[in-house]
């Protein structure tokens, strides 16, 4: 199909040439404009894969192919790829290199050769999107966690990337900056930027993702929407992860004949409320 | 060295273009350095401390502080020229020791007050620069007066990093704490090399995945960075050209 934006093909890595490996023969199709939750336990090789993504890790055998065209590695090849794949790494002090904000967004667009006035419009335009403003001034050490993502996003926004990768983009956050950022994803979404985003939190999961990946060992486990995939015990079971409230809820409420079980399953706590308050009534 | 950083970022004279700022404490410095004069040094230090304080809205008792801090090594080393051991005394004043006397004239007296005051003045200088100028301002400076690029960015990259160490370095001591490891002498030098081969290794880790972290956005061996600019003014830059061509008549 046309709109596949990412193709990996029994792609292999391991960081130490031994029998480990962190990707074994991975192999996953990304369609554009989707919303994707990557999920699987710590070392599964979720990180390795989105840095295979940008082109950072070069797998050891298998194929990438970006717009259905194969990554041939060379430097062009690869400026080309990290202009359209952003990525949002974990820890944001290992992505923030300046001690300015400014300085620190303006980073991505000036190596993508736009002119300065340009840069300087977009990098304000995202510092007003993001509502960086308040803390625009001080230093980057001065941040809080939260701030620090959130500039990490713009970081990486203000390339306009078709592809953003969010790794984990929630974890250390408080509720409050939790919120924040998964607006900021909404909104990514509603510009048409396919959005793939690591998460442990299967209810965010279940209820924004398109599609669900699942991986283990460095394989992918299962991919498809969330109620399938959520909805399949022994697949959770081996990933340790645990089903989302609301299909769970759902499901005890269909073997205790409160609900109809022909329904369909609700996505999301909302559907969920009205299908109780129907039958009330 | 903290203090200073936390401080400049909230100086009342930040937001002043950087250029002015830095050419004035150069310039004075300078000129401050070469007069070598007891007077100029005087006028420096009045300056610079008015500038930086009133301002510059530095408390006055931090300012004092900070100047004391090299006071006590200027004392120290101008201690050796003020004074003499020598058989006959000079014209300041002399204390017998035996056959000696610890003596001093007054020309090396007041050479060594001058020496102070200078030294002084001219710390008082970059003091005024550091308590005013955030580091990226400093470092956009530099780059307009075509300092190495490599030079330049380096700057960049240690000055956000020191911070990152220090934490680092604070939070696995905290945890040392945490497990007494810094009961006794044995255990703390014990602790102590550790942390300094852990900081060790995670910094190389880290200096890794920040690379990763650039070469994602398009990285390609250059740091470019914009910076917001204050725009100079005119009545500051005359202020600042009046000053100096005062001071340096008056060194003369």
């Amino acid at each position: 199909m046309n709109d596949t934006i990412i193709k990996a093909e029994n792609l292999k890595f391991s960081y130490d040439d031994d029998n480990t490996h962190s990707l074994n023969g991975l192999s996953l199709e990304i369609k554009k404009g989707q919303k994707i939750a990557v999920m699987g336990a710590n070392g599964s090789g979720k990180s390795t894969f989105f840095l295979c993504c940008t082109g950072i890790l070069k797998p050891q055998s298998g194929k990438l192919y970006f717009h259905g065209r194969e990554l041939s590695y060379k430097k062009k090849d690869l400026l080309e790829l990290r202009s359209k794949v952003g990525i949002v790494f974990q820890d944001p002090d290992n992505q923030l290199f300046c001690a300015s904000v400014y300085q620190e967004i303006s980073f991505g667009p000036l190596n993508l050769g736009i002119e300065e006035e340009r840069v300087k419009k977009e990098v304000e335009d995202i510092i007003q999107q993001l509502e960086i403003t308040p803390f625009r001034q001080k230093p980057t050490h001065a941040l809080s966690g939260g701030q620090k993502k959130q500039v990490s996003i713009a970081d990486i926004l203000v390339m306009h990337p078709e592809i953003i990768i969010l790794d984990e983009p929630a974890a250390a956050l408080d509720p409050r900056h939790t919120v924040m950022v998964n607006h900021i994803v909404d909104q990514m979404t509603e510009e048409g930027i396919t959005v793939l985003m690591a998460t442990h939190d299967v209810n965010y999961a279940y209820e924004w993702a398109d599609e669900v990946i699942l991986f283990e060992n460095g394989r992918v486990l299962m991919q498809g929407n969330p109620q399938r995939v959520f909805s399949d015990k022994e697949v959770l079971k081996r990933t340790n992860l645990e089903p989302p409230v609301v299909l769970e809820f759902f499901e005890s409420l269909c073997r205790k004949g409160i609900l109809d079980e022909s329904l369909p399953v609700p996505k999301n706590l909302k559907t969920l409320e009205n299908y109780i308050e129907n039958i009330s009534s | 060295m903290i203090t200073i950083d936390k401080m400049c970022y909230h100086s009342k004279l930040r937001y002043e273009n950087a250029g002015e700022k830095f050419a004035f404490a150069v310039i004075t410095l300078l000129i401050c350095v070469m007069s070598r004069s007891a007077a100029v040094a005087g006028i420096v230090l009045a300056v610079t401390g008015v500038l930086t304080v009133w301002k510059g809205g530095i408390p006055v008792a931090r300012y004092v502080r900070f100047l004391t801090v090299p006071l006590a090594f200027l004392i120290l080393s101008t201690a050796a020229i003020m004074f003499n051991i020598r058989r006959t005394p000079l014209d300041l004043f002399a204390l017998p020791i035996g056959g000696w006397y610890l003596t001093a004239s007054s020309h090396s007296f007041f050479y060594a007050v001058s020496l102070v005051l200078t030294a002084l003045a001219a710390v008082s200088c970059l003091y005024f620069l550091s308590f005013t100028t955030p580091m990226p301002d400093i470092l956009q400076v530099l780059r307009r007066l075509h300092c190495p690029k490599l030079m330049i960015e380096m700057m960049l990259l240690i000055y956000r990093f020191i911070f990152i160490l220090l934490d680092t370095a604070s939070a696995i001591s905290t945890s040392q704490d945490c497990r007494m490891g810094n009961r006794d002498y044995k255990t703390s030098l014990k602790s102590f090399g550790m942390l300094g081969s852990v900081l060790m290794i995670r910094a190389v880790s880290r200096s890794g995945k920040l690379y990763d972290s650039m070469e994602a956005r398009c990285y390609d061996g250059t740091i470019r960075v914009l910076s917001e600019n204050h725009p100079p003014k005119k009545k500051v830059i005359a202020g600042i050209v009046c000053f100096e061509l005062l001071l340096f008549s008056f060194a003369l």
